[in-house]
């Protein structure tokens, strides 16, 4: 459903990514891990467009996007079909949640007020936040912040919703809210690619997990064989790093 | 009168007004100095736990900050020398220069009040309870770790507010004072308003540069006194 | 001198000050309609570095901020004059130039002047809306425009609100300066009426109290509407 070739992207001298090729089919839950700096959030950014690629393709079912230099239109309509989950929400601060989660729908697809109020609500009660519906950011805390940004997300159904470490912004007590309902959305079928630090959801939840480091792909396999069975070194010195010890091979 | 525009006469112009600088930066300096003291005692009266002190500075300041420079002027000029004569003095005589100063100075307090109010509450109060908790009391942490800090935030407002009265007292030409302002004009009844705009842009040269120079110097200073604070953001 | 107030002349003179008014909100309403969306676009330019613009509107604020008004005024009313007397003769304008309404001269100071200003004040105000915003907004399909008109012109109005406020009262305040362009508002009103008997006092007792209600009835109004638009602002923080 998704094909990403090639992907080059420097920041100044510094090459962030250096040839990424991926594939994610429909209802694949693709967990990315890696050490910080590996150019997992820039290889996600760059998906949405959030950053322009030096080099690269995008295979979006029929639509083949060159990343360099795709127009304005192709951008737009790669946007409207994904949708985008923040490290730190960034859930717009003028809006209530409720508007928030409508925005996207109302003004980007021109879909009618009503219908669009009537998803938004599902959406918001499908992250457990029917109460919080004319709240205002300020006034919600960080998880339900972030149960808001999943709720806007999946209100737009994208054929592909990508999570750009959702949970480390928040406080440790709070991280569970928001994996469980990530873990929702995920048994529903929702095609996902996610990054994150949280190896438990890695592999519990996802169907592919992707080890990245250097701007590369080291290692990708099912959770259970990378879990238990890393081939590569870089994998095993950063699973050993991330996980301890006799959990690796209780699986 | 054929009017025309040669721009010679804005050289010209300059070394004319020049020397009157120094009426312009002894009005605006004196202003700044009775300026800064009237806003500290407002600043203290707003921070302070009297209700009545407070609503008395607060009102100051907001009818200050509402009346045009021109009409306090005048208010000044006009209203100082009556309500002296109900008192029997004569202030008739007195040079045009104090009525200015007197008026910038009502006006900069108001100012200075505002800004050294926000700076001591942009302090964080744990910044105090940790001066005091290490045996200072709490004068002491005022003067040795609160104020330094609040010194820093106030200063590019300070220079806001200083670069302001300057331009505002551009105003005291209309009271007769002759500081550049007041030269121009006088040089342009004296050619019988012709080119008056030359003149004028020869004086907002001498304006504009010397706002530069007054923005730099703050900046500068900005950039001496706040070395500690650029650490703890680097850390 | 020492006669006391001539209280019947304060008052007779209070409503002539007043009349001005009309005269002092029609220039800093027309100058803020203009200045507004100028400011904005050209504070925009600053932040992206927009070639030319961004330097000329940076020459531009830097020259307003550091001149007196009254001399920002005194050179439109010399120059424009010079610069019109060729057009309007290149196309046969009937109009003496010399007879134009003095409020137009305030319109183009006026709104001049506060361009520069809100520059400023939008330049800093955009800058506090984090990038986050932007992104998000296009992350759930939103196009430029959109996420401007809805997501960041919004947020940034209600950071820039106090300052838009100062700058306003500012404007009032400045229109008391139009005596120099003999236009007939607040200031000027009162000043004449006080020629004929030597009231000074009175005529600038009269016009104080004119401008004190005037800026803070205004001010006292956009208090209120930040109120209002500021309503997604954590209550407590």
């Amino acid at each position: 459903m998704l094909e990403i070739k090639n992907i080059h992207k420097s920041f100044g001298k510094n090459e962030i990514l250096k040839g990424v090729d991926l594939k994610i089919e429909k209802g694949d839950v693709v967990v990315i891990l890696g050490p910080s700096g590996s150019g997992k959030t820039t290889l996600l950014r760059c998906i949405n467009f959030l950053e322009q690629a030096d080099e690269g393709q995008a295979i979006f079912g029929d639509m083949v996007v060159n990343l360099k230099s795709a127009t304005r239109k192709q951008i737009h309509q790669i946007r409207q079909k994904t949708a985008f989950v923040f490290q730190n929400y960034n859930l717009f601060n003028n809006k209530t949640a409720i508007e928030n989660v409508t925005e996207g729908l109302i003004i980007g697809r021109k879909v009618p007020k009503a219908e669009a109020y009537k998803i938004g609500q599902q959406a918001l009660e499908k992250v457990g936040l029917s109460d919080k519906i004319n709240s205002y950011p300020s006034q919600l805390s960080g998880g339900q912040q972030q149960r808001v940004g999943i709720a806007r997300a999946i209100a737009l159904n994208p054929d592909i919703i990508l999570f750009d470490e959702p949970t480390s912004a928040l406080d440790p007590e709070l991280v569970g809210e928001v994996l469980t309902v990530m873990k929702t959305i995920a048994k529903e079928g929702t095609t996902m690619l996610v990054v994150t630090h949280e190896m438990s959801f890695a592999k519990d939840v996802a169907n592919k997990v992707i080890f990245m480091d250097g701007g590369v792909i080291v290692e990708e396999d099912a959770p259970e064989e990378i879990f238990s069975r890393p081939k590569e070194e870089r994998t095993q010195q950063f699973l050993k790093r991330v996980i301890p010890e006799d959990y690796i091979y209780n699986i | 009168m054929e009017k025309y525009f040669d721009v010679t006469y804005i050289w010209d112009t300059l070394p004319q007004l020049i020397p009157f600088l120094k009426v312009t930066f002894m009005v605006a300096g004196l202003s700044v100095l009775f300026g800064t003291i009237l806003g500290f005692i407002l600043a203290l009266m707003k921070l302070g736990t009297s209700k009545i002190a407070k609503k008395i500075a607060n009102c100051y300041t907001t009818i200050i900050r509402c009346t045009p420079s021109i009409v306090l002027l005048f208010l000044v000029y006009y209203g100082l020398p009556a309500i002296a004569s109900n008192f029997g003095t004569d202030l008739n005589t007195l040079q045009t220069a104090v009525f200015v100063v007197i008026t910038f100075s009502i006006q900069f307090g108001a100012l200075m009040s505002e800004v050294m109010r926000t700076a001591y509450e942009a302090i964080d109060r744990g910044q105090f309870e940790a001066a005091v908790s290490v045996g200072l009391s709490p004068a002491q942490a005022f003067r040795r770790i609160v104020l330094p800090q609040a010194f820093v935030v106030a200063l590019p407002n300070f220079g806001n507010s200083f670069l302001e009265l300057m331009k505002e007292g551009s105003l005291a030409y209309t009271i007769g004072l002759v500081d550049i302002m007041g030269k121009a004009s006088l040089i342009i009844s004296n050619n019988y308003n012709s080119h008056s705009l030359e003149i004028y842009l020869g004086l907002s040269l001498i304006y504009w540069v010397l706002s530069i120079l007054i923005e730099q110097l703050f900046s500068k200073l900005e950039k001496i006194f706040s070395k500690g604070k650029q650490l703890i953001k680097t850390t | 001198m020492s006669v006391g107030l001539d209280y019947q002349f304060l008052v007779k003179t209070f409503f002539i000050a007043l009349s001005g008014v009309p005269t002092a909100l029609i220039i800093t309403i027309v100058s803020l309609l203009i200045a507004l969306p100028l400011g904005f676009l050209l504070a925009l330019s600053r932040i992206n570095r927009i070639p030319v613009i961004s330097q000329l509107a940076r020459v531009y604020v830097s020259f307003v901020r550091g001149t007196p008004v009254i001399v920002q005024i005194f050179i439109i009313f010399t120059s424009v004059p010079l610069l019109l007397k060729p057009i309007f003769e290149e196309y046969h304008v009937k109009t003496n130039i010399y007879d134009i309404n003095p409020i137009w001269y305030a319109f183009i100071v006026f709104s001049l002047n506060t361009t520069a200003i809100l520059i400023e004040v939008f330049r800093s105000a955009i800058s506090t809306v984090s990038k986050g915003q932007l992104e998000a907004a296009y992350s759930v399909g939103l196009n430029n425009v959109q996420a401007f008109r809805r997501i960041i012109i919004p947020q940034t109005l209600v950071v820039a609100l106090p300052n838009i406020c100062t700058a306003t009262v500012n404007l009032i305040k400045a229109t008391s300066l139009g005596y120099a362009l003999s236009l007939k508002e607040i200031n000027l009103r009162a000043q004449v009426a006080a020629n004929v008997g030597y009231n000074y006092i009175e005529a600038y007792i009269d016009i104080f109290l004119v401008y004190l209600l005037l800026c803070s009835l205004v001010e006292y109004l956009f208090k209120l509407y930040e109120k209002r638009v500021r309503k997604y602002k954590a209550v407590d923080a």
